[in-house]
């Protein structure tokens, strides 16, 4: 990770929201492989990207992002998963934790630092 | 019935069983004492039905019942013919001989409503009326008078002419024929009883009992004729039993009005019952009782609606005009009051229904309103509960715009500003730097304030994770320290949850920002199929339950059928406790 930048794939059904993501992370120093709008998507498109992080929203079209996190678990890629939401960590009680992401960070206070704070957690 | 009528019959009656005397007394011809006998039988026979078929005929004008039984009785007076010892009476009376039997069994067969309601019924009584006279006329043409009645009988007027070799294959099948009809006779009355309900086997029993036993000796004796050629003391032995139960059957009949009139006690019992206060229902057992009609259900007319409710204020529809049951409607002047949803076989006695519907009529008028009043409550509290479904469905709705649109848009800003914030570099542009991070933190403050109105119109973990959650998460952010002592471990049904939830977070409300409280605790627990929730404050009570807040959350958890109390001694703390039905 010291060598390379750290890959992410961004899910959220907000084109704007994504759009202004990308360029906040990789001017940040990820490396944006790519992007889904929606759950079905993201779990798609994990084992071809393999990102080292997913970046998903919890509200979704299709299914929330507490099942794609489950999903993305039991699969074989096991990227990190950080959830992210306009609400508030509290809006969701413990799911956030059972759901096996790493970590919640508002949508609002996204950053790059943020992110790297929650991937050094456990290293 | 007509008076004049029924005196004319009566006296018809009486005349033709005088004659009958008359005739017996003025002419002996050495006949013998079992048919004197006999003779006096058929006249006690002919004025026992007209009798019993007068008093039914006036009492139930509409049945043909009581018109049969004095068609029997006056059948039964042609007997008399028979001592008329001319070619011409004896021809005449061998002609009409059977109709007073033919008549009998017709009654017998449509007892009691007085007409056939079944094919079977029409076709037995189309054939019973054919072995009558036609059958006759056959016989006297074609079997030797002597054969047809011993020893006393003069030939007939059609007794002239040659030989004729066919008489004993002609009263063989005579008698078979009487056999046949006794048997189909016999058949209907079997399946008739079977398929009696309750109320109708009380009418039919005194009667069906006879006319069975009629029935078999009937056919017995018809039986006996087509093998054993007119075995005389035999037949007359027959006959003698035949004729004393039927003078018996219509006193049978008699004694069935007066268990009509034991039904009119019934009624007068009703009377009694309906004095004393009965609880809703109750008035619907006391008329089935009366009635002897366990399936009897009363229904009330709501005007407003132009439909019929139960006692508990629910909607019936009316079964069917042609159906299994049938309806008496109860009315107060020209105006429907009520229906009573009963056994068909209460039709035969319309005059006891009626008498049970105008001992009940104001008791039934009372139900009825108190029908009206729970129907009304019925419709108020199925509103409330719309009222309270579509207003939380309104605050779903708007904390869902809320979060796709508004909150959606600030928080693109917020990132806008992050990323120019980051394209100024530091110490290259300190003011605009300066300027961004101020932007940032006043848009941070928004969201945070947007959020919190957001979870005030909805709390979305509420619906995310359960009461339980949701009560941990308000605790987690009130002012003041809050336990949260007992969640219910499962989920319960949404509307159920969203009362309690906003139970806890009025009243929490209540303790921060009016009681002064320094602690509040929460307690939510299933207790007998209802969810009680319970906060209490230390602050410094004296809550006012008639206050807006208060006031809404008792119309909310009473929309559940629910019951919200308020405990706010002054200087003694709160306590709020709602106890809400978990079946919604």
């Amino acid at each position: 990770m010291a060598l390379m930048k750290p890959t992410l794939l961004i899910v959220d059904d907000h084109a704007a929201f994504r759009s202004l993501a990308r360029r906040l992370l990789t001017a940040g120093g990820f490396e944006v492989v790519g992007e889904a709008a929606d759950g079905h998507a993201a779990i798609a498109a994990v084992p071809q990207l393999r990102p080292d992080v997913v970046l998903l929203d919890i509200q979704l079209p299709d299914i929330d992002g507490f099942d794609v996190a489950a999903r993305l678990r039991d699969g074989e890629a096991e990227p990190v998963v950080v959830l992210i939401s306009t609400r508030d960590r509290a809006d969701y009680g413990p799911r956030v934790e059972r759901c096996g992401a790493r970590g919640f960070i508002p949508k609002d206070e996204l950053s790059a630092a943020a992110i790297r704070s929650l991937l050094g957690a456990t290293g | 019935m007509n008076p004049r009528l029924r005196l004319a019959l009566a006296l018809a009656a009486l005349a033709g069983g005088l004659v009958n005397l008359a005739l017996l007394l003025l002419t002996d011809h050495g006949r013998s004492e079992p048919l004197v006998y006999l003779l006096l039988a058929i006249l006690g026979v002919s004025w026992s039905f007209v009798a019993a078929g007068l008093v039914a005929w006036s009492r139930r004008p509409r049945n043909r019942t009581g018109a049969l039984m004095v068609a029997v009785g006056l059948a039964f007076a042609l007997n008399g013919l028979r001592l008329v010892d001319t070619p011409l009476g004896f021809t005449l009376w061998f002609l009409v001989a059977t109709l007073p039997a033919a008549v009998l069994a017709h009654l017998i067969a449509v007892f009691p409503d007085g007409h056939p309601t079944t094919r079977l019924q029409r076709v037995f009584i189309a054939a019973n009326y054919a072995a009558t006279v036609p059958l006759a006329l056959v016989q006297l043409l074609l079997v030797e008078p002597a054969q047809l009645d011993c020893d006393i009988c003069p030939d007939g007027l059609l007794g002239i002419g040659g030989a004729r070799p066919y008489g004993d294959a002609v009263l063989a099948v005579v008698g078979l024929i009487d056999v046949a009809l006794g048997l189909l006779l016999l058949w209907i009355l079997v399946a008739r009883w079977r398929g009696a309900s309750r109320p109708r086997r009380r009418i039919l029993a005194p009667v069906a009992l006879v006319g069975m036993v009629l029935a078999v000796l009937y056919a017995i004796r018809a039986a006996l004729l087509a093998v054993v050629s007119r075995p005389a003391p035999l037949d007359v032995g027959f006959d003698l039993a035949i004729l004393t139960l039927l003078m018996l059957w219509p006193l049978g009949f008699l004694a069935g009005l007066a268990r009509i009139r034991l039904d009119r006690s019934a009624v007068g019992d009703l009377a009694i019952q309906l004095s004393e206060t009965q609880p809703p229902g109750r008035l619907e057992q006391a008329l089935a009782r009366a009635l002897h009609d366990p399936t009897l259900k009363l229904v009330y007319w709501l005007p407003d609606r132009h439909a019929f409710v139960d006692a508990a204020g629910r909607q019936v529809e009316l079964p069917a005009a042609a159906g299994d049951r049938a309806v008496t409607i109860v009315r107060h002047g020209d105006t429907p009051v009520a229906a009573m949803v009963h056994d068909p076989a209460l039709d035969d006695d319309p005059e006891l229904v009626r008498a049970v519907a105008a001992t009940a009529q104001m008791t039934i008028e009372n139900e009825r309103l108190q029908a009206e009043v729970r129907a009304q409550l019925e419709e108020v509290r199925a509103s409330r509960a719309r009222i309270v479904e579509f207003g939380d469905a309104e605050r779903r709705r708007v904390e869902r715009n809320l979060h796709d649109g508004a909150q959606q848009r600030l928080v693109n800003l917020s990132l806008a500003l992050g990323i120019a914030r980051s394209q100024v570099g530091t110490g290259s542009d300190e003011e605009l730097a300066a300027a961004l991070d101020e932007a940032a933190t006043e848009l941070r403050r928004v969201l945070t304030e947007l959020r919190e109105l957001a979870r005030g119109i909805h709390p979305v973990i509420l619906t995310e994770a359960g009461l339980g959650p949701a009560l941990a998460s308000l605790a987690e952010r009130s002012s003041v320290p809050v336990a949260v002592a007992a969640v219910p471990p499962d989920r319960l049904p949404p509307r159920v949850e969203e009362t309690a939830y906003y139970v806890a977070s009025e009243a929490l409300a209540n303790a921060t920002k009016h009681a002064g409280a320094t602690a509040v605790t929460i307690s939510a627990r299933r207790l007998d199929g209802e969810l009680l929730v319970e906060v209490s404050d230390d602050g410094v009570g004296g809550a006012n339950p008639e206050g807006s807040g208060l006031r809404g959350l008792a119309d909310r958890v009473a929309a559940l059928d629910g019951c919200l109390r308020v405990d706010s001694p002054a200087g003694a703390g709160t306590r709020i406790t709602a106890e809400l039905p978990c079946a919604w």
